[in-house]
């Protein structure tokens, strides 16, 4: 178990009480999806994840260990759990996209050829090599989310948590890196934690998911199962996904026999379709 | 992306142009020792001396780094207007001793003096040839590696610091402030002068606070990535060849001379 959180309260100093009562668990390998719309409290929960923000009521534990907020204890957290914040201009400060993938590392205290190394290998793995020695305000927006997770990947963390992460990409890009995540978490076992609102990619994505209104987790699960719940979703200002919400209408107003868990993704559509062609025919034929 | 303003396209012309690559100590060496000979040179009076730097750098600069002429011409534009209306005015009004010619109009004697239009064309020489040397400098080093040179020297680190990260956001609120104009004009603003005072103000009140808003942010992100109050160099630029280094050496030397050889020629 990496992260456990218990009963978690926030309250901002203005007064707004933005989470309230939240838990949930994160486990080595997994891949998190924190659904809600905006101000559901989505960024506030991530937030306490790698130490920015400390829980008014309840409590974090990081491998059943409770988070410490001194200077040495939240170095060695954000070693191990890496954030990419939803702006990449809030990320990259640093003159060439190569200083700034080089920060975290530098910051780690190894030695200039490690760091090279490290930098070297995030670029590729993002596939950012050619712009190395380019400044920032060179590159379009989702190049520059590419850089800001090379920054993060660089520090090798176990954890990474992004907020956003594909908020205004174009349909390609927001693709690519759904890809270049699957295959972190594939490849090197790293585990996932994603805010968005994007209802969309989490089916392609997560295989747990949470869903969050006005502070609380109104629901927990997998995509399957939460998504099936077309009524909650409705209530929470959210929508299903497309193809859910197709065959949701299909089952609804054609009475289709369609199972009880609604398909997700394209695929998915596709075997139920097949599926029930094939009974149609059987009953055609059982009919004659 | 950045549109094309004129810091832009220096600072596009920084990365990408010929040099690029090139040590940034060879580079600044070069430039400086440059231009401070041809600063010498105007107290010298050897107006040679500035024409043939004038003539070495454009060339390093348009041919060498292959730096595009029109944005070559555009830094020169505004400095060369200004420079071109300071020394008319020297060479008309200023000086003393032996005059050129005289003037006679209605109410006065005007004497235009050989002083002054000695001063003129030695300034106008100077100017452009210092301005040549520096050009030459600000069109292929960018500020990374000047910034790295600075480190080098031990200038302290607060200052190499600071000029890294406001080098970055210039950037970025020279966009967002070119962006908020450009929806104020939509709104049509701007229509009497008084109104564009009050919308520049506007602007301007609202970029800063944005600009700390994006400090803190920034911040929080910095230390996310375990930031701790120091911003380690990933120093690294290409050694200058020591080769280069003395050719340079060798230039001064001759330009020095030069420089003695043609002393006072600049004189009318």
């Amino acid at each position: 178990m990496l992260f456990r959180v218990e009963n978690l309260t926030h309250q901002y100093s203005d007064g707004t009480l933005a989470l309230k009562d939240i838990s949930l668990t994160v486990d080595k390998g997994e891949r998190i999806a924190l659904l809600g719309t905006n101000g559901s409290g989505k960024t506030t929960l991530l937030n306490h994840f790698n130490g920015i923000l400390k829980p008014t009521a309840g409590n974090i534990h990081f491998e059943d260990k409770p988070l410490k907020y001194d200077t040495k204890s939240l170095l060695n957290l954000r070693k191990r759990v890496g954030f990419v914040f939803q702006d990449p201009n809030d990320q990259l400060f640093a003159p060439t996209v190569k200083q700034d993938v080089a920060f975290g590392p530098l910051n780690l205290g190894y030695t200039i050829e490690t760091v090279k190394k490290l930098v070297d290998e995030a670029l590729t793995t993002v596939g950012m090599t050619e712009y190395a020695n380019k400044p920032p305000h060179f590159l379009s927006g989702g190049q520059k989310k590419r850089v800001a997770l090379a920054g993060v990947l660089a520090m090798q963390p176990e954890v990474i948590i992004m907020d956003e992460p594909t908020s205004s990409l174009d349909p390609i890009a927001t693709s690519d890196i759904l890809h270049l995540l699957l295959q972190l978490n594939k490849e090197k076992g790293i585990s996932l934690v994603l805010a968005t609102h994007d209802v969309d990619i989490v089916p392609l994505f997560a295989d747990k998911l949470y869903i969050l209104n006005k502070g609380k987790i109104v629901s927990e699960g997998t995509p399957k199962t939460s998504f099936s719940n077309t009524e909650l979703i409705r209530k929470v200002n959210l929508r299903s996904p497309r193809i859910a919400h197709l065959f949701e209408v299909l089952k609804k107003e054609n009475n289709l026999p369609i199972a009880d868990e609604l398909p997700l993704t394209i695929s998915e559509a596709r075997r139920e379709i097949l599926r029930l062609i094939a009974e149609v025919c059987k009953e055609t034929k059982n009919s004659v | 992306m950045s549109h094309s303003d004129l810091y832009v396209e220096v600072d596009r012309s920084a990365y990408t142009n010929a040099l690029a690559e090139s040590s940034p100590i060879t580079k600044t060496f070069f430039a400086l020792s440059a231009l401070f000979l041809c600063v010498s040179a105007l107290s010298a009076r050897a107006f040679i001396v500035p024409i043939i730097l004038f003539i070495i750098c454009t060339s390093l600069t348009l041919g060498i780094a292959k730096v595009k002429p029109h944005l070559y011409l555009d830094m020169y534009a505004y400095p060369t207007l200004m420079i071109i209306l300071s020394c008319t005015i020297i060479a008309l009004f200023f000086g003393v001793g032996e005059p050129l010619t005289q003037i006679n109009l209605q109410w006065t004697t005007w004497t235009i003096y050989k002083n002054g239009v000695t001063m003129a064309i030695n300034i106008f020489l100077s100017v452009m040839g210092s301005l040549s040397c520096l050009f030459f400098l600000v069109l292929t080093t960018s500020i990374t590696d000047l910034s790295l040179l600075l480190r080098r020297v031990h200038i302290p680190t607060v200052l190499i610091e600071l000029s890294i990260l406001i080098y970055r956001y210039i950037f970025m609120f020279m966009e967002i402030s070119h962006t908020m104009t450009t929806a104020q004009k939509l709104r049509l603003g701007g229509n009497s002068w008084l109104k564009k005072i009050r919308e520049v103000s506007l602007l301007a009140g609202n970029l800063f606070i944005r600009t700390l808003e994006q400090g803190e942010r920034t911040f929080v992100a910095m230390n996310a990535r375990g930031y701790d109050g120091n911003i380690y160099a990933l120093e690294e630029f290409p050694k200058p060849k020591k080769t280069m280094l003395a050719a340079i050496i060798l230039f001064d030397v001759l330009i020095v001379a030069v420089i003695f050889l043609t002393l006072n020629s600049g004189v009318i």
